[in-house]
């Protein structure tokens, strides 16, 4: 069982290896770690980018998608098994899933949904969160998602819930800046007064995603560069506190190389410009 | 293991997700303006891994892709591995035989069937007229992966013996 420990490692600058991204990733410097899609690595084990990316010093860290934590199901043995192979395989320090369900009534979502924001929910969760942790042989870290929707009847707010499920569980927190952003837009009230609630003290590390708008909706589409108002949060974390590590995910429409560059180097600016801040104050 | 009744919860899950994935019918309470964004999202995502796993048959429906996707997609959830080869497979399947699929979308076909098989031997062949007539055959043993010849019809082997014509 692994729960409860503190994040003293630091993780630095990464990016989400995707095959797509391997050469990129592989001329980079300056990388800390890497995540890799855990249901993406199959029988053969990790890809040779991967275990590349080991031998030159970046660590590997698991990313779930399909555990469906926020599902009314308990996760199943096999795919909790399969996480933990892979953390094994990748000798990460720890894991990371989401806070959401993908399926139910026997139907697959393909994509993360959001939870109610309710004591019902928590204590489900909390449930979940507790049987993966019992089968993972490494802390495991929580990502909150980008809800389009919203459940009615929220009993609390985004990082209330968060701050909960977290000290329930004793599990880290897995921060995406641009889901903050994303829900804050789309649900109308303000990032920074919604980040600052957010339990800090508990961040593994950081995500940063690219998005676009459409009809006024921000969509987190890990599809397009990282929008300006993300990168304020970037900064506006590290204003606030050392997290551990921030990392860029990109899903589709790879960029080319340099292009990659200059958003890991924005992200890096960002996060140096917060941090000076902080020095300072 | 604390005893939480899961089945109101799992009820409503399994009630918003059917809405989203088909369009319509949002539980009470939600917004529809939301909703719609969020089902439009998840078909969208899955239309895209489907369209990279499956270029020859995407390129071969051209502009119909989409809408026939979202179709398909409203109708049926993904499945359980999220594999979009498997999706893809599912969503050839709903075509039905009025579609007529190009050649190289048919090829595609054949080898993902191969892929995904599970156990046992596969064997399955095609005739496919381009670039030359010829019957395509794609073989999985238990033990291995998938393997494919080109074997020319007897049509195609005449017309390649025939002598060039003078100018």
């Amino acid at each position: 069982m692994m729960r409860g420990l503190a994040t003293t490692r630091r993780f630095g600058h990464g990016a989400g290896w995707r095959p797509q991204l391997d050469a990129a990733i592989a001329r980079t410097d300056g990388l800390g770690f890497i995540e890799v899609v855990a249901e993406s690595i199959g029988a053969p084990g990790l890809p040779g980018g991967v275990v590349a990316a080991r031998m030159r010093g970046l660590q590997v860290v698991p990313h779930g998608v399909s555990l469906s934590l926020g599902g009314a199901e308990r996760p199943d043995p096999d795919r909790l098994a399969h996480l933990a192979a892979v953390a094994e395989l990748g000798g990460a320090p720890l894991v990371s899933e989401h806070i959401a369900f993908v399926r139910a009534g026997g139907r697959e979502s393909g994509h993360l949904l959001p939870v109610p924001r309710t004591r019902e929910a928590l204590e489900i969760l909390g449930e979940n969160v507790a049987i993966a942790q019992d089968a993972l042989p490494v802390p495991l870290a929580l990502e909150h998602v980008a809800a389009l929707v919203e459940w009615p009847g929220a009993e609390m707010d985004e990082a209330t819930f968060v701050c909960e499920l977290l000290d329930r569980t004793g599990a880290l927190l897995l921060l995406d800046l641009s889901n903050v952003y994303a829900n804050a837009h789309n649900h109308g009230y303000d990032a920074l007064e919604s980040l600052a609630r957010f339990p800090l003290d508990r961040i593994a590390y950081v995500h940063v995603g690219g998005g676009t708008f459409r009809d006024g909706v921000y969509h987190d589409t890990h599809a397009h560069p990282v929008v300006p108002g993300v990168l304020r949060l970037v900064e506006a974390l590290f204003a606030m506190t050392d997290a551990p590590g921030v990392l860029l995910e990109r899903d589709d429409d790879f960029p080319p190389e340099a292009e990659l560059a200059a958003e890991l180097r924005a992200i890096a600016d960002a996060a140096r410009r917060g941090g000076e801040q902080r020095v300072r104050d | 293991m604390s005893g939480i009744d899961r089945s109101g919860y799992a009820a409503r899950q399994a009630l918003l997700l059917d809405a989203l994935l088909r369009g319509d019918g949002y539980p009470a309470g939600f917004a529809a303006a939301q909703a719609d964004a969020a089902g439009r999202s998840l078909r969208r995502k899955r239309a895209r891994a489907v369209a990279r796993a499956w270029p020859a048959l995407t390129l071969d429906l051209g502009d119909v892709f989409d809408t026939r996707f979202d179709a398909f997609a409203r109708a049926t959830g993904a499945p359980a591995s999220g594999d979009p080869l498997r999706d893809g497979l599912a969503f050839v399947r709903r075509l039905g035989h009025d579609t007529r699929l190009g050649d190289d979308a048919r090829a595609e076909v054949l080898l993902a069937r191969a892929a995904l098989r599970r156990r046992g031997l596969f064997v399955a062949a095609a005739c496919l007229r381009r670039p030359y007539r010829r019957l395509l055959v794609v073989v999985r043993l238990p033990w291995g992966g998938p393997v494919h010849v080109s074997v020319p019809t007897a049509h195609a082997a005449r017309r390649r013996r025939r002598p060039a014509r003078r100018a």
